[in-house]
C-alpha cells in the first residue's frame, strides 16, 4: 500500500512540475538570432560569422535558430510585440532576412531598433541601393541567375538576353522550368523579370507605394500573357516545381537543362557536388533576374540588444562582408568601394553593379495570387 | 466452501464509483472541447460574422459565395475530391489482398510481407515526397533501371495529379491494412472451413462470408484514409502541380501568402464539411457495433 501510495504521489509532483508554467528568461551574453533564410545561410553564420564575432567579443555568444521561413519569425515578432506591451522579456534579439513592416503598428510603437539613430560605426557603408526603412539593415543581397548543363548547353550559345532565352526555351521544349513564385524567391524572381520585360525594363516603374489594383491589372496582365505563351514549351508542357531546391533537383538529375536559381544556392550546391561541376551560370545582360537584400532587424526590448547591436555593426565589416561573397556566394550589403579592390575585379564579371528589385507589399500578393490563377491553371489536370 | 468464499467477496460498489468514472472522462472531454469543438465553432462564426466597411460586424455569407462563385476555388475542391476518391479505391485494392493474405497464411513470408506493409507508417512524407522524385520523377532510378535495359523512359507522375495519389496511397497503406487485419479477426476459421466443407469456392467465399463480417472494419478504414487525404499538406505541396493545388496547400496559400484569414478559414470550413460526413460513418459504425 505504502509503496502505491508512494508512487502515486511521486508521478503527481513530476506531472506537477512538468506542466508547471516555465519561467525561462534570455541568458546574459548570449544573443538569440533567429533566421528565415535556408540552411546555406545559416551554415555561413555557424561557420563564419559566429566563430569570428565570438572571438572579437570575449563573453558574448550567438545562439542561431532556425525559424523555418518568413512568417515563421513573424510569429517571434508578435511575441516581441506582446512582450514588449506588458514589459517581458521577448527571449530574442535579432531577426536575420525579416521585413520589419509585418508585425502590425510594430514600428510606430517601437519594438525594432532605428538604426538610423543607433550609431553604427559602418552604417554609412550600406549600398543606397538597399535603403528601405531605417529598422531595416542590409547585410548581404542576392541575385537569381540562370543555371544550366554545360554538357547539353554550350557556354558559347546560351541565352544573354530576354529575347534569346524566350527563343531558346520555345527552341527546346521540356528543357526549363521555374518554380511556383510564392516558393522560394528564383522562380518569383524570374515572374518578375517578365514584368519588368512586359513594362519597358524599367525597375523603377514598381514601388511599394504605387501599388494600385487597376495598376497592378494594367502591368501584371501582359506579364502573365508572356508566361502563358512560354508555358507549353516549359518542362511537361508547362509544370512548375513547389521550391528551389526542386528546380536545383530536377537539373541535378538532368531533366532539364536551364533553371533560374539563387546565386549563393546554386554556388553551395556545386561546392557540395548537389549540382555537378559542370553547372553553368549566366545573368541576363539586358536586365538582370531581379535579387534583392537581405535584412536584420534588431528588438528594442530585447535582453541583448546593446550586444546585438555590436553584432550588426560586425556584420557590415569588410571581414565579413568579405565573406559574404566568397563563402556564401551573395554580395555585399555594403557599397562595393567598401570591398577589398582584388575582390571587386574578381567578381566583377558574375556580379553587376545593380541588381534590379522588385517591391514587396501589395505587389507580393498581387503577383502570387494573379499568377496562380492566370499561369499555373495552364497545366491539364488530366494530362 | 467455494460458495462461501464467494459470498465473502464486498459487493461491487456501483454506485460510489460514478463521480471518479465521470470525472476520469471529464479531462479527455473538456481538452477536446477546448481545443477541437471550441475552434471549430469559432471558425464558423468567424466566417460568418464578417467585417464591415464602417468598422462594425455583420452577418453574411460573402466569403462561401466567393469559394462557389470563384473557378479557381471550386476546381481545388474538385481536384481535392478526385484526389479522395481515387486514392480511397487504389487503397482498397491494394490493401483488401495483402490483409487477406496476412490472416490465412501461415508461411514465415507473411511475417516480412507485414513487416514491408507497415514500413511507410515510419517514413515522414517529406522524405518520402524527395525519395519519390528520386525513384519517380523524371531520370529517376525507374528511368535508370528501363534504360540499362533499352527500354523507354516512364511517363513520370511527378508534378502531375497521379504524383500526390501515388504517395498518398503509399503513405497509407498500413493503416488500412491494420485496420481491415482487425476486422478479418472476426471471421472465425470454423465458418471458412464450414462453407468450404458445402464446396464453397474462393469467391464465394469472399463475398458470402468474408466481406459481410469486414463490411465495418472497411467503412473504417476508408473514412480514416479519407479524413487524412481529404487534409493532405506535404505530398500534394511537393508532389503534385501548381494548379489545381488540393485543399490543404491551397488553404495554407491563402492564409500565409495572401495573407487572406477569412477566406482561408472558409476554405477550412468547408473542408471540414467534406471531412466530418465521413467522420460520421466512422461515428455510425463504432456505435453499431456497440450495441449488440
Amino acid at each position: 500500500m505504502k509503496r502505491r501510495h508512494f508512487l502515486i504521489s511521486a508521478a503527481a509532483v513530476t506531472a506537477g512540475v512538468t506542466i508547471m508554467p516555465r519561467m525561462a528568461f534570455a541568458a546574459e551574453g548570449v544573443i538569440d538570432v533567429y533566421f528565415t533564410s535556408d540552411q546555406n545561410v545559416i551554415d555561413f553564420w555557424t561557420n563564419v560569422v559566429k566563430p569570428k564575432f565570438e572571438a572579437a567579443h570575449a563573453g558574448i555568444t550567438l545562439n542561431l535558430v532556425d525559424g523555418g521561413d518568413g512568417p515563421g519569425v513573424a510569429a517571434i515578432g508578435d511575441r516581441a510585440l506582446a512582450a514588449l506591451a506588458s514589459g517581458a522579456d521577448p527571449q530574442a534579439d535579432l531577426f536575420e532576412g525579416y521585413d520589419t513592416r509585418v508585425n502590425a503598428g510594430a514600428i510606430d510603437k517601437g519594438l525594432f531598433v532605428d538604426f538610423a539613430a543607433a550609431g553604427l560605426s559602418n552604417y554609412s557603408k550600406v549600398n543606397p541601393l538597399a535603403n528601405d526603412i531605417p529598422t531595416r539593415l542590409a547585410y548581404r543581397g542576392s541575385q537569381v541567375l540562370l543555371a544550366y548543363d554545360t554538357t547539353k548547353l554550350d557556354p558559347a550559345s546560351v541565352p544573354k538576353t530576354w529575347a534569346d532565352l524566350v527563343t531558346w526555351i520555345k527552341a527546346n521544349p521540356g528543357q526549363f522550368i521555374y518554380n511556383r513564385p510564392n516558393k522560394g524567391g528564383s522562380g518569383g524572381n524570374f515572374v518578375r523579370r517578365a514584368i519588368f520585360e512586359a513594362n519597358g525594363n524599367d525597375p523603377k516603374k514598381f514601388t511599394v507605394d504605387n501599388f494600385t489594383p487597376e495598376f497592378a491589372e494594367q502591368a501584371l496582365t501582359p506579364a502573365f500573357a508572356m508566361l502563358n505563351d512560354l508555358a507549353p514549351s516549359l518542362f511537361e508542357g508547362g509544370a512548375y516545381t513547389s521550391g528551389n531546391t526542386q528546380s536545383l533537383q530536377l537539373l541535378g538529375q538532368s531533366a532539364v537543362t536551364m533553371i533560374p536559381a539563387w546565386s549563393d544556392q546554386a554556388l553551395s550546391a556545386i561546392a557540395q557536388g548537389v549540382l555537378p561541376e559542370t553547372t553553368g551560370l549566366v545573368q541576363l545582360q539586358d536586365l538582370g533576374l531581379p535579387g534583392g537584400f537581405t535584412y536584420i532587424a534588431v528588438l528594442s526590448n530585447g535582453a541583448n540588444k546593446d550586444s546585438a547591436l555590436l553584432l550588426a555593426d560586425f556584420l557590415l565589416t569588410e571581414e565579413i562582408q568579405s565573406a559574404v561573397l566568397t563563402e556564401l556566394g551573395g554580395f555585399p550589403g555594403v557599397s562595393w568601394d567598401y570591398i577589398s579592390a582584388d575582390l571587386r575585379e574578381k567578381f566583377a564579371d558574375i556580379i553587376p553593379a545593380s541588381i534590379p528589385t522588385f517591391p514587396g507589399g501589395k505587389w507580393e500578393t498581387a503577383i502570387n495570387d494573379g499568377w496562380y490563377r492566370a499561369v499555373a491553371p495552364n497545366v491539364d489536370p488530366a494530362s | 466452501m467455494t460458495t462461501t468464499d464467494a459470498g465473502a467477496l464486498a459487493p461491487a460498489p456501483t454506485q460510489r464509483k460514478r463521480p471518479i468514472g465521470l470525472l476520469l472522462v471529464a479531462a479527455p472531454v473538456l481538452l477536446v472541447l477546448w481545443l477541437i469543438i471550441w475552434p471549430i465553432i469559432s471558425a464558423v462564426i468567424q466566417t460568418l460574422w464578417l467585417p464591415t466597411p464602417d468598422g462594425g460586424r455583420a452577418l453574411s455569407v460573402s466569403s462561401y459565395q466567393f469559394f462557389a462563385s470563384d473557378p479557381y476555388s471550386r476546381a481545388n475542391l474538385a481536384i481535392t475530391l478526385w484526389t479522395t476518391g481515387v486514392c480511397a479505391i487504389f487503397l482498397l485494392i491494394i490493401c483488401l489482398p495483402i490483409a487477406l493474405y496476412l490472416r490465412f497464411s501461415n508461411s514465415r513470408i507473411a511475417a516480412y510481407v507485414q513487416g514491408l506493409a507497415i514500413f511507410p507508417m515510419f517514413v515522414p512524407s517529406i522524405i518520402l515526397s524527395f525519395a519519390f522524385i528520386r525513384v519517380l520523377g523524371p531520370n529517376g532510378t525507374v528511368d535508370l533501371l528501363l534504360n540499362s535495359v533499352g527500354l523507354p523512359k516512364i511517363k513520370s507522375p511527378y508534378l502531375t495529379p497521379w504524383g500526390p495519389v501515388i504517395g498518398l496511397v503509399w503513405d497509407n497503406i498500413p493503416l488500412t491494412v491494420l485496420i481491415l487485419l482487425s476486422g478479418l479477426g472476426n471471421v472465425s476459421n470454423q465458418a471458412i472451413e464450414a462453407a468450404r466443407d458445402v464446396g464453397a469456392g474462393r469467391f464465394a467465399l469472399l463475398r458470402h462470408i468474408i466481406l459481410p463480417r469486414i463490411s465495418n472494419s472497411i467503412l473504417v478504414a476508408i473514412s480514416f484514409a479519407v479524413l487524412g487525404i481529404f487534409s493532405a499538406f506535404t505530398l500534394p505541396y511537393v508532389l503534385g502541380p501548381a494548379a489545381p493545388e488540393m485543399m490543404g496547400p491551397f488553404m495554407q496559400r491563402t492564409f500565409r501568402d495572401l495573407f487572406d484569414p477569412t477566406n482561408a478559414i472558409t476554405q477550412a470550413v468547408i473542408t471540414f464539411g467534406f471531412c466530418i460526413v465521413f467522420g460520421l460513418f466512422y461515428v455510425r459504425s463504432v456505435a453499431k457495433n456497440r450495441t449488440p
